[in-house]
């Protein structure tokens, strides 16, 4: 770790609004994180011999979660950008 | 009852006089109620509650009031009126009897003082007319204030005509063919006392009387006091009539006026000597002479309901629980808030679960009323049968009037739950509590827009559901239908444990509403075009899957802030990735287009 890396860290750990956005940050990277396995999950089903109801299903739920990572993932890179803004 | 009441009108014309009084009485109660309605989680509610909220408040709010009234059962019918609105609670309530008893003493100070005589029968007319103008009017504060005047105007003028009616009687009382002396005279007395209250209507009339029979020398000191034990219990008539049509709590209130006044004046009786040796010496400490018996009975009647007050006030509690158990209510009941008053506004955490449980507790109130409204019957959200054959069966229409559920449960409690997220807001509360305790109070808000929106479904339903039009029959349980699914989904995700629990499967629920709602509308395009049903129908259809759509999403709105992640840091990120109507009509829009190619 160099000594910008380091210096971030510090600053991290000593302000209370870096704080906060760090725990925002994190936070949204676990639900990203049960997302993306539970997309994998159901793209792993569909690639089995499943009927035309379940077919139905998985792929709506499947329209959904996808759409959640997407918006999910433009939240994090906003967050991102405003810490390096900061930094 | 009507025979009798025939019968009585047919033999006796003070009968009919009396009976009149009675009922315009009661009317004025009537109209009193529902124009304190009007203010309910308004200014006079604030105002109240902040002058009642403890029970020195309350005393001394029944002790001014009745000073400046001068009249102990205008006062008590009025507290009675408050409580059937839901304006006050009961131990509120009967600290204020308790003042007003005290109050009421102040009578005698004046009349003994000053022989000041203070009429308010003679403002029933103007009353009346200034009230009906003001029902008249549109504007629902001024609806209110002409109710509330029209009703203490009925109220005096029930109270004229029965003491109208009464005069008959009430000129055969001559009190010096009673004069007794000892105990028994006493106890003759205070039923005389009794007596004359209940027919004149007015302890300021039987103390007049006393004063004047006294001044004549037609009764005793001793006789006169026991008059005066006797007018305090009569009193508490005008209240027991103004609770007949009064709420449980109203009933309540009347029992323990009733309750309080025939204690304090068993103890009065049986402690009148004592008494009569406490007034002498308190007189003279008044500078009062021996002989001055008016002013003397102003001081009994003034020490006797402060003793019982002080007997009464350590057994409230107790009063309040037997009062309960007593009168049990059997109507609906305002709904006030469980987990707010315990809750310390200016804690983080604390606030923020305490208006979470209590918007839940609204929730669950108002699916209770959405089912209902719906005609189906309650045990739909735990029971696994399934919903097209739940839905099939319920063909009764469930007559509950959601009009008053909504105004007694539901809009008193989201009152409660904004008043309190406003006050935690103006507290120490900063940045994450303020935006947590203000998503918590706009999902309060949907749970109530979903409710409103049933009842307006509701007109159609119900028509429709007995309805020989087998086809809008169908379509309108296609809706029953549609909202008793979001409601079990949203049950799901509440109950649903461990790290599955998250507002997203409700993102499918979204989906799955704004799919219906198209396969809704173009099924009814086909009806129309096919000429199934007419377009009258066709409209109030239109308009009801359009209220359908609106009720599912406040309710699913509302279920992924309550039935969240716990932790405060998640919830954000679970919001901050939840699916918005834009992002449903992209993921529709998007599959169409897939579909096209």
């Amino acid at each position: 770790m160099n000594y910008q890396k380091l210096l971030n860290k510090l600053k991290d750990i000593l302000s209370a609004k870096r704080q906060a956005q760090l725990e925002k940050y994190s936070s949204l990277k676990k639900v990203l994180k049960s997302l993306r396995a539970e997309q994998k999950k159901m793209e792993m089903e569909l690639a089995g011999d499943i009927d035309d109801e379940t077919r139905r299903e998985i792929t709506s739920k499947l329209k959904v979660i996808s759409k959640q990572r997407k918006k999910g993932l433009k939240v994090l890179q906003e967050l991102k950008k405003e810490r390096d803004d900061e930094r | 009852m009507f025979v009798l009441l025939a019968y009585g009108f047919a033999v006796s014309v003070e009968f009919k006089t009396i009976t009149a009084g009675v009922a315009i009485f009661l009317f004025g109660m009537l109209s009193l109620e529902e124009g304190f309605k009007t203010f309910t989680a308004g200014t006079l509610e604030k105002i109240l509650r902040a002058s009642t909220d403890k029970l020195w408040k309350s005393m001394t709010f029944g002790v001014l009031s009745t000073t400046v009234m001068q009249s102990s059962s205008l006062v008590s019918v009025i507290t009675i009126s408050f409580l059937s609105a839901g304006l006050l609670d009961l131990a509120s309530g009967i600290g204020i009897i308790f003042g007003a008893n005290l109050g009421t003493t102040t009578g005698a100070w004046l009349v003994a003082g000053f022989g000041l005589k203070v009429k308010l029968s003679s403002y029933a007319m103007p009353l009346l007319v200034f009230g009906i103008i003001l029902v008249f009017q549109n504007a629902k504060s001024l609806k209110g204030a002409g109710y509330v005047l029209a009703g203490v105007g009925f109220l005096f003028l029930g109270i004229h005509y029965m003491k109208e009616g009464f005069d008959t009687f009430g000129q055969g009382i001559d009190l010096a063919e009673y004069s007794m002396t000892g105990y028994p005279g006493v106890l003759v007395f205070a039923g005389l006392g009794i007596a004359a209250t209940v027919i004149m209507q007015s302890s300021h009339a039987t103390l007049v009387l006393i004063l004047a029979a006294l001044a004549a020398q037609q009764i005793s000191y001793e006789n006169a006091l026991a008059l005066a034990i006797g007018s305090n219990v009569g009193t508490t008539v005008t209240a027991i009539l103004g609770a007949l049509g009064a709420s449980a709590n109203g009933k309540r209130l009347a029992l323990a006026h009733l309750i309080f006044n025939v204690v304090t004046g068993a103890i009065a009786v049986s402690g009148i000597y004592q008494l009569m040796e406490a007034v002498g010496w308190i007189s003279n400490q008044l500078g009062i002479g021996p002989q001055n018996y008016t002013l003397q009975l102003a001081v009994f009647h003034t020490l006797f309901n402060l003793l019982g007050i002080i007997v009464m006030l350590p057994l409230l509690r107790a009063l309040v629980r037997l009062l309960e158990k007593v009168i049990v209510a059997d109507e609906i009941e305002i709904e006030r808030p469980m987990y707010l008053s315990g809750a310390s506004g200016d804690i983080r955490d604390a606030a923020i679960e305490a208006t979470r449980k209590e918007t839940i507790r609204l929730y669950d109130l108002a699916a209770g009323v959405i089912i209902d409204g719906l005609s189906i019957r309650r045990d739909v959200l735990e029971s696994d049968e399934k919903i097209k054959r739940v839905v099939k069966k319920s063909t009764d229409i469930i007559d509950e009037d959601i009009d008053e559920l909504y105004e007694k449960k539901l809009k008193a409690l989201y009152g409660a739950i904004v008043e309190y997220v406003i006050a935690s807001r103006g507290g120490y509360s900063k940045g994450r509590m303020k935006e947590e305790l203000n998503t918590i109070r706009q999902a309060g808000q949907h749970v109530i827009e979903a409710v409103k929106g049933v009842k307006h479904l509701k007109k159609n339903l119900t028509k429709f559901m007995k309805s020989d039009n087998q086809v809008v029959k169908k379509e309108y349980d296609r809706l029953r239908r549609q909202i008793i699914t979001v409601l079990r989904d949203i049950e799901t995700a509440r109950n649903a444990q461990g790290p599955s629990r998250s507002v997203l499967p409700l993102d499918q629920v979204k989906l799955d509403i704004e799919e219906k709602t198209r396969e809704f509308s173009h099924g009814l395009d086909k009806l129309i075009r096919k000429e199934r049903i007419d377009v009258q129908i066709a409209t109030s259809l239109m308009n009801d899957i359009s209220y359908c759509r609106e009720i599912c999403w406040d309710l699913v709105e509302a279920g992924s802030v309550l039935f969240s992640a716990y932790d405060l840091e998640e919830k954000t990120a679970l919001r901050s990735v939840a699916l918005g109507e834009d992002d449903i009509i992209e993921i529709m829009e998007d599959s169409k287009t897939e579909a096209a190619q």
